[in-house]
């Protein structure tokens, strides 16, 4: 209760993610996107007896991109989180700043796991190929 | 966001100071106002007395019904577990008859997931969580009421129907054909009486995600509230996207049993594959729905016990979020074994194992804060223990069975069933317990005894081991799954007849626990307020109980704010905080913003009533009628219940307030009144409306699912719909919505006039639209062949849905004529166009797939 702010000074410091909870799902969003491609457009080419080895590398390419752009998203959230500028990991107080960061690195954490996430899913590209 | 759109409308924004001052809250409160305001509060708040005590709509009622009559529903599913594991106790053994065999397991496993499990985690939350976020009430305290009595119904209904010899008997799956073509009426009251029960859950999801979102109190920004509450958002969301695709299955899977409409069945084109997806879509998040919240209680009770903050506050969020995500890419791992390409399981099989990494990172993070605080091992903590080693068990078997070559081998096998029962006991069952022992003083103001505890846990624990452990064993030795009886000699039979002794004992736990629960407690002494010295908002609650929820709302900064707000428990009690009154003598509770819980207006809560009851009676008779084929009754009951819901709506919601603004203590004064996204109203229509856009998401997926896996779907020479009739049913549901918004806007303007004329038009354009696309189908023969079907569906889908939208226009229309609705109290029409906004895209994309996909393809 020592460090109080004013809601204007809040408002107008960490105005970004004000009313959206949304910023921390993108991540898991861009996992959950890539691999609904990946699942429908295997299973509709198999059955339609597309080019499997064309969907194959244009999954592989997929995969590639959506890497980027949960790196990217990953690399702003780092940010938000700002740990080295600020020297603080946690943000256990209940104001408008640890709130912004701790935003950050919520979306940090889960940024990492939708990574990882996508490298498991990329496996099968890689290691299997054909419709069998 | 939210001041914006209030200022628009003319409804003032909230003035005065915030946040409150130290010199403020330091002011003392008069104890004479003290007296009279709780007087007034309690007068508000109360409990109806006598019979009437059962129209209560108030959370801490409701939610102990939802809580004992989801324990009792446990109950018997878990003696026909005991029915179940005697008939298999010995070889060849012939107690039970294989029909009534068949009927028990398929009930258990049913009644233990949609009657205990979910249903659990709604009363358990619609319990606590006004507690734990120091609120008054659940947002809207009828829809619980509702839900529960729905619940009850649907829920007797089910479970009544094993001592009739009709329960449903294909397993709790219900896979077609053998499900579709079972004679009797074990399906319908199934797919029926669980789809009514599906819907209270989609109303009490609704209920929580805007009671997390809007009800916390002012300070308790996203950083700093209760991981409870990450988990209820993660979970109200994931019941949002899972249940409604199995809404949709059921409703293709009536039709089916109903009218004959072929979708399952391979003959007429369709697919019994599709049922499959539908099913798991739903099956596997529905896993994670039951198990999140439970290891929410443990991250509420291994603070306490380890008397020091969670470790790893941030680290959980992520295992919540990331789980509740990951758990979508899991459901084909029910299905490894039905021909799908491998490269196909292997994403699956892939998103399987990713999935251990947030689950394992939540008990780390656990085990962590264990490690560092000074551990006291209280009855709740032994339960927890318990459930971190079951659950482990359960997990490994898990990474195992997502591997396909070793699923291929164990698939239907005991095996699955020791690991299911593993991470269910482990995942919920344990936690669960854990958190009655634990939140028992805070319901019903008495302690659990200590002893009873411990040798319910320990005859529990040891029960569980003896029964499921060996069960690995019969499963790798080839016992499948729901078999009625089996030859001697096998290597079976010792390892069946220790299950069943296991059983046994498990039941002995449970019935120790049972009468811990109901046994007569009125000698015991004035329990403490806070027996475990938590530091969480809900062990302010009153002792002896009182039904106001909190005496005053408190300016929350912290994460444990019984520990580091020294002075804000006396504050509450004595009413510095906000709302401390009922001056109306009305009920009150207060909304903030969604992520810095920014006080923002003050929302009247709806109390006692007997309307919730007789609306769920009717949705019971919809749903209930239609599965002895009486449909005269069925649709009679729909229209009735629909006329409660108006009525319960229109007398008692967002009626135009005495006073624009109302002061709520501390020098804050807040709107009384709030219309489009700053209302708790606008929120529960759109969460409502993303999971209604699922489930129809999920019948348009069914046409392009028979699109690829049939070579005959559109089959040659097929008449398709009518292409006129749907561009004008297209046109005609386009301009209704214009209508909508149009209306919306004059309005707004004060055009009232133009306005109500828009409200008059929308209608008519929206049945002629319906119209149309019902004649668009209309020549086809569903039962012919699954393509006319699915485009019947599509229509039958769209057109239900118009019902409901022209509905609201005209409640609108009455609204505005009779003051109701006016150019500033005008909730009801943004409401109204929100739902529009979602139909008018349903009807467009039903359009696009009846008028155009069939030409493209």
């Amino acid at each position: 209760m020592t460090d109080r702010h004013t809601p204007e000074k809040d408002s107008a410091e960490f105005a970004a993610e004000a009313g959206s909870l949304w910023r921390i799902t993108f991540a898991p969003a861009t996992w959950a996107g890539h691999f609904l491609l990946c699942y429908t457009l295997f299973a509709t080419g198999c059955a339609k007896g597309w080019p499997v080895g064309t969907v194959r590398h244009g999954l592989i390419g997929m995969s590639v991109l959506a890497l980027a752009v949960i790196a990217l998203i990953g690399w702003r959230a780092y940010a938000q989180w700002s740990p080295r500028s600020t020297g603080r990991i946690v943000n256990p107080r209940g104001d408008a700043e640890d709130r912004h960061h701790f935003l950050g690195h919520a979306g940090f954490l889960l940024a990492v796991i939708s990574f990882i996430g996508v490298v498991f899913v990329t496996l099968p590209l890689l290691l299997l190929e054909g419709c069998r | 966001m939210t001041e914006t759109r209030a200022t628009r409308s003319g409804i003032p924004a909230a003035e005065g100071t915030y946040p409150p001052t130290e010199a403020m809250l330091a002011e003392p409160v008069p104890a004479e106002l003290q007296r009279a305001q709780a007087e007034r509060l309690r007068a508000a708040w109360a409990a109806p007395k006598g019979w009437r005590y059962w129209s209560a709509v108030n959370n801490t009622e409701v939610g102990v019904w939802y809580c004992m009559t989801a324990f009792v529903f446990m109950l018997m599913a878990g003696i026909m577990a005991l029915i179940i594991r005697l008939q298999l106790a010995v070889p060849e053994n012939d107690l039970i008859s294989a029909d009534r065999f068949n009927q028990l397991f398929t009930m258990h496993g049913s009644a233990m997931m949609f009657l205990f499990s979910v249903p659990l985690f709604e009363a358990i939350s619609i319990l606590l969580l006004p507690g734990l976020l120091g609120a008054r009430d659940m947002p809207f305290p009828r829809l619980s009421a509702y839900g529960y009595w729905c619940f009850l119904i649907g829920g007797v209904f089910v479970i009544g129907s094993i001592f009739f010899d009709v329960a449903p008997r294909s397993g709790w799956f219900m896979y077609p054909p053998l499900a579709t073509k079972d004679e009797g009426m074990g399906s319908d009251i199934w797919l029926l009486g669980l789809s009514f029960i599906e819907v209270a859950s989609i109303a009490a999801a609704v209920e929580l995600i805007v009671g997390t979102l809007k009800c916390r109190p002012p300070g308790m920004r996203v950083n700093v509230m209760p991981l409870y509450a990450w988990y209820v958002l993660v979970v109200g969301g994931m019941i949002l996207f899972a249940f409604p695709p199995l809404i949709a299955g059921d409703f293709l899977f009536e039709l089916e049993r109903s009218f004959d409409w072929p979708f399952f069945d391979p003959e007429r084109g369709g697919d019994p594959m599709l049922w499959q997806h539908l099913f798991w879509i739903f099956g596997h998040p529905e896993v994670y729905i039951i198990f999140l919240p439970s290891i929410a209680i443990a991250a509420m009770i291994i603070p306490t016990v380890a008397r020091r903050p969670i470790v790893g506050y941030s680290w959980i969020v992520l295992s919540a979020v990331g789980t509740g995500f990951l758990s979508f890419g899991l459901w084909v791992h029910h299905m490894f074994a039905t021909g799908l390409p491998s490269i196909s399981l292997g994403f699956f099989s892939a998103a399987s194992e990713a999935v251990v990494i947030p689950t394992g990172i939540q008990l780390f993070a656990f085990l962590a804060t264990l490690m560092l605080g000074k551990v006291r091992v209280t009855l709740p903590m032994l339960w927890i223990t318990g459930a971190l080693a079951i659950f482990t068990m359960g997990g490994l078997t898990g990474v195992m069975l997502a591997l396909a070559p070793f699923d291929f081998q164990a698939h239907d096998s005991y095996f699955v069933v020791a690991h299911l029962h593993y991470t269910l006991f482990g995942g919920m069952i344990f936690p669960v317990v854990a958190g009655v022992y634990y939140f028992f003083p805070f319901f019903r103001k008495k302690l659990l005894s200590e002893r009873l505890g411990r040798w319910s846990f320990w005859l529990t624990f040891s029960g569980f081991n003896l029964c499921f452990l060996p069960m690995h064993l019969t499963g790798l030795f080839g016992m499948p799954r729901r078999i009625y009886a089996y030859p001697a000699g096998l290597g079976w039979d010792g390892l069946n007849m220790i299950s069943t002794v296991g059983a046994f004992v498990i039941a002995a736990g449970f019935a120790v626990l049972a009468w811990d629960i109901v046994r007569p407690k009125g000698r015991q002494p004035q329990i403490p307020r806070n027996p475990w010295d938590a530091g969480t908002l809900e062990w302010s609650h009153d002792v002896p109980g009182e039904s106001w929820g909190v005496r005053s709302i408190p300016h929350v900064t912290t994460r444990y704010p019984l520990w580091d707000q020294p002075g804000m428990l006396a504050r509450m009690d004595s009413g510095r905080y906000y709302l401390p009154d009922a001056e109306e003598g009305r009920r009150e509770t207060l909304l903030t913003s969604v992520i810095d819980a920014e006080p923002v207006q003050v929302q009247r809560v709806t109390g006692p009533t007997w309307i919730t009851h007789l609306a769920a009676f009717f949705t019971g008779g919809a749903f209930i009628f239609p599965t002895f084929h009486w449909y005269p009754p069925a649709i009679v009951s729909g229209i009735l219940a629909v006329a409660c819901i108006i009525w319960w709506l229109w007398r008692d919601t967002a009626r135009p307030p005495e006073d624009e603004t109302k002061d709520v203590g501390l020098g804050l004064r807040l709107p009384t009144y709030a219309s489009g996204p700053a209302s708790a109203g606008w929120w529960a229509i759109w969460i409502t409306m993303l999971g209604d856009a699922t489930a129809f998401a999920s019948v348009i997926f069914g046409f392009f699912f028979y699109w690829t896996a049939r070579p005959d779907f559109p089959p040659d020479g097929a008449a398709h719909a009518d292409g006129t009739l749907v561009a004008l049913a297209c046109a005609g549901f386009a301009l209704s919505w214009a209508m909508t918004i149009g209306a919306r806007e004059l309005n707004r303007r004060g055009a009232v006039g133009a306005a109500r004329l828009g409200l008059g038009l929308g209608p008519l354009l929206a049945i002629a639209a319906s119209a149309a696309l019902l004649g668009s189908v209309w020549t086809l023969a569903p039962t012919s062949h699954v393509y006319p079907a699915i485009l019947w569906a599509i229509a039958v889908w769209v057109v239900a849905h118009s019902i409901v939208a022209v509905i609201m226009q005209a409640y609108c229309l009455a609204g505005s004529i009779f003051g109701k609705l006016t150019p500033r109290y005008d909730a009801d029409l943004w409401n109204s166009t929100l739902f529009w906004h979602f139909h008018a895209l349903a009807a467009l994309v039903a359009c696009a797939v009846l008028g155009l996909a069939p030409r493209l393809l």
